[in-house]
């Protein structure tokens, strides 16, 4: 899988880079206050629902120029759970 | 002339069938408009008229060559249906319930392809799609009904509401949860048989009286603890809702062609009428101007709905990742367009249009009910256009970020999916997707179709005012897609169900300029094939400027003759009995009998 070069401009790990990006992108598209929103928590509970969780796939490919399945959200339904699936699988380390 | 269509063997089927069919204005002939009106009023359904169209074979065109039928091409499919919807949309849509067997096409095993093969071409099997339930329409994750696994299958309960051919069916596809935490993984599809159901665990629910389709198996299925075998689950369980949608992206596509049979008969019944009624001394009703404009108005839509619907149908086969957007343009598209034509040339008729007795049999009031169901089943117009809202943003940084490498291949796809005369790769559902990521080669092929537009002028094989007059308004089908791409980078883009009114509108300006770039290509890709008309390309201008003068009021007028010219297009092809439509093929013509067998050419008999 594709590796992004490491940016040492943060201390946050890969999973708390993208689970950050995540809650922020969550906020941002649904009007919500960030700090409101819980890894552990299903996306549905936020009102994401199954095509917006699949839109959403799209701008993580963006973010991290990587194509990914679009389902991705449907089967790791928490952010702490796409977080940890996404560095698993794609070994992606973060620029900001 | 010599007709076009010859050399196109796609249409060979529809122009077939169409011939054994007859003239449907003779009540002797089968699926006439007097023999569909009493059904009609009956409420009785049609199963004699559906047997005949099992026994002329027409299901093997349902079921691919690779599984042991005749289907090849989204594009015969589509002029066949159109065959029998310009006819009565009941038995149509009521036949074409067969094409749900794409999802078994799509994902179903070797035995689960071969049974249901046996079942449509040999046991003329009929199916029916139970996905909505009476509190959850499109809201399919919401779903009741469940599927709880236990030793060999599933026990199923629950109700199925409203559900076309619940009853008159033999095998039903239904989406239930098979998770009990629910979520977009929490639903299965099955291919359930009902003669392997014991009888006394489910049921059918009341016929439904609706104002359209009046003779339709409308009615519902109720599941009581039912099993069902193993045997029936599609694809793996969790699949059900990802299998819903790419299904869905199939058959929105393909709806299109009932609207245009509907209004094919609407607009030749009208038409028939404007000819032959003389008024204030020698005048037809036909020769007073602004009839004569609603019909051009018509013809223009017809023809505007023709490019939409034929790229899409060969556009599956050679770029199906990008129907997540394709289909929800054409189902929004379509069905709202040639609805809204219905009813404006509705008041040619005058009064006739509300008479269900008078004039072809008042085929045109059945035609404005029956075909109001298009534009709301298998995904309303409201959730086809989110979905295209949802998928805006990704299509505007996409078009933004275009790169040169990407035109020649860009440019190969659109020959393929616009050129007539170009084979069709085989239709590849395992390549549907459920976002196109940014992907509409329509779209994106503006700026090399404007290329192409220019390095025509000079010509000699062009007429060069009609370009001049299409490359401006394809510079303002940019302008309008630029401003468009930009509001979109700027506004604070939502995801979730509170889309504002203003995202709807973009999105159907969307559609309009997506509609108006499938006219142009289709101009281009076909200009030396189509005849004069196409060649000539008033009808194209005439398109353009209709589409875009919706919301653009700055574009200067269309000269009176081009509006001239398309209105004796549409008479050329009213009295030569062919089908209003880009592709012109033959129609039964008036007084054709049905299975007149010295019409069939003996290479086309089609019995097995």
């Amino acid at each position: 899988m594709n590796t992004t070069t490491a940016n040492t401009q943060t201390a946050a790990s890969p999973v708390e880079a993208i689970q950050v990006w995540l809650v922020n992108q969550l906020a941002e598209v649904l009007s919500l206050d960030p700090s409101t929103i819980e890894v552990k928590q299903p996306l549905t509970r936020y009102g994401l629902d199954s095509i917006d969780a699949v839109t959403l796939v799209g701008d993580l490919e963006d973010w991290l120029d990587l194509e990914l399945p679009s389902t991705l959200l449907w089967d790791y339904p928490t952010i702490e759970k796409a977080s940890t699936y996404l560095v698993d699988e794609f070994e992606v380390s973060l620029d900001a | 002339m010599a007709s076009l269509i010859e050399q196109f063997k796609q249409y060979w089927l529809a122009e077939s069938l169409e011939r054994d069919l007859g003239d449907p204005n003779d009540p002797k002939n089968v699926i006439s408009f007097q023999q569909t009106a009493q059904i009609d009023e009956s409420e009785a359904f049609p199963h004699d008229e559906i047997a005949w169209l099992y026994n002329w074979q027409l299901q093997r065109y349902y079921v691919p060559t690779d599984c042991g039928g005749e289907f090849t091409s989204f594009e015969e499919f589509v002029s066949f249906v159109r065959v029998m919807a310009r006819r009565d949309l009941n038995i149509s849509i009521a036949f074409t319930t067969l094409f749900w067997s794409f999802l078994t096409w799509m994902v179903g095993t070797p035995e689960q392809k071969q049974k249901l093969m046996n079942y449509i071409i040999n046991d003329h099997g009929a199916m029916c799609l139970s996905y909505s339930e009476r509190d959850h329409g499109s809201d399919l994750v919401g779903g009741d009904t469940v599927a709880v696994k236990v030793p060999g299958g599933y026990r199923f309960t629950g109700e199925k509401w409203p559900i076309n051919r619940a009853t008159i069916s033999g095998l039903t596809y239904v989406l239930a949860r098979t998770n009990e935490e629910g979520g977009n993984r929490g639903l299965s599809l099955f291919m359930v048989d009902k003669s392997e159901l014991d009888p006394a665990s489910y049921s059918n629910l009341p016929k439904i009286k609706t104002h359209g389709i009046r003779a339709a198996d409308m009615s519902g299925i109720k599941f009581d603890n039912c099993f069902v075998p193993e045997s029936a689950l599609l694809g793996k369980e969790g699949q059900g809702l990802e299998l819903a949608l790419k299904g869905f992206q199939i058959t929105r596509a393909l709806c299109a062609a009932f609207s245009q049979g509907a209004a094919d008969t609407t607009l030749r019944t009208t038409l028939k009428f404007a000819l032959n009624r003389q008024l204030y001394g020698k005048k037809t009703v036909l020769d007073m101007l602004d009839v004569r404009r609603s019909f051009i108005f018509g013809f223009l839509d017809f023809l505007t709905c023709d490019c939409v619907i034929f790229v899409a149908a060969c556009g599956f086969h050679v770029v199906p990742e990008q129907f997540s957007v394709w289909s929800a343009v054409d189902k929004y598209f379509v069905p709202v367009t040639l609805e809204k034509m219905m009813q404006d040339i509705s008041v040619v008729l005058g009064a006739r249009f509300y008479m269900r007795d008078e004039h072809d049999a008042g085929v045109f009031q059945k035609m404005l009910r029956d075909s109001a169901i298009i534009s709301v089943f298998d995904g309303s117009s409201v959730v086809n256009l989110h979905a295209l809202i949802l998928q805006r943003r990704q299509l505007a940084k996409a078009r933004a970020r275009r790169k040169p490498t990407q035109l020649e291949p860009l440019l190969a796809r659109l020959k393929n999916s616009f050129a007539l005369d170009q084979p069709l790769p085989a239709f590849a559902p395992q390549k549907l997707e459920l976002i196109s990521r940014g992907a509409d080669d329509v779209m994106h092929g503006l700026e090399p179709t404007l290329d192409q537009l220019k390095s025509l002028v000079g010509a000699a094989d062009v007429n060069q005012t009609m370009l001049q007059e299409a490359i401006a308004l394809v510079e303002v089908i940019r302008e309008e897609l630029d401003a468009q791409d930009e509001q979109i980078a700027q506004s604070g883009f939502e995801h979730g169900h509170d889309q504002s009114f203003e995202s709807f509108e973009l999105a159907k300006h969307y559609c309009r300029l997506h509609a108006g770039l499938a006219c142009v290509q289709m101009w281009l890709h076909n200009r030396h094939q189509l005849g004069d008309f196409f060649a000539k390309g008033e009808w194209l201008v005439l398109c353009l400027h209709r589409l875009l003068s919706q919301k653009r009021l700055d574009l200067p007028p269309v000269a009176e003759a081009y509006y001239e010219a398309i209105a004796e297009e549409m008479l050329r092809l009213y009295h030569e009995d062919k089908m209003f439509s880009i592709v012109p093929f033959q129609l039964a013509r008036s007084g054709q009998s049905s299975d007149s067998a010295e019409e069939v050419t003996p290479e086309l008999q089609l019995q097995a």
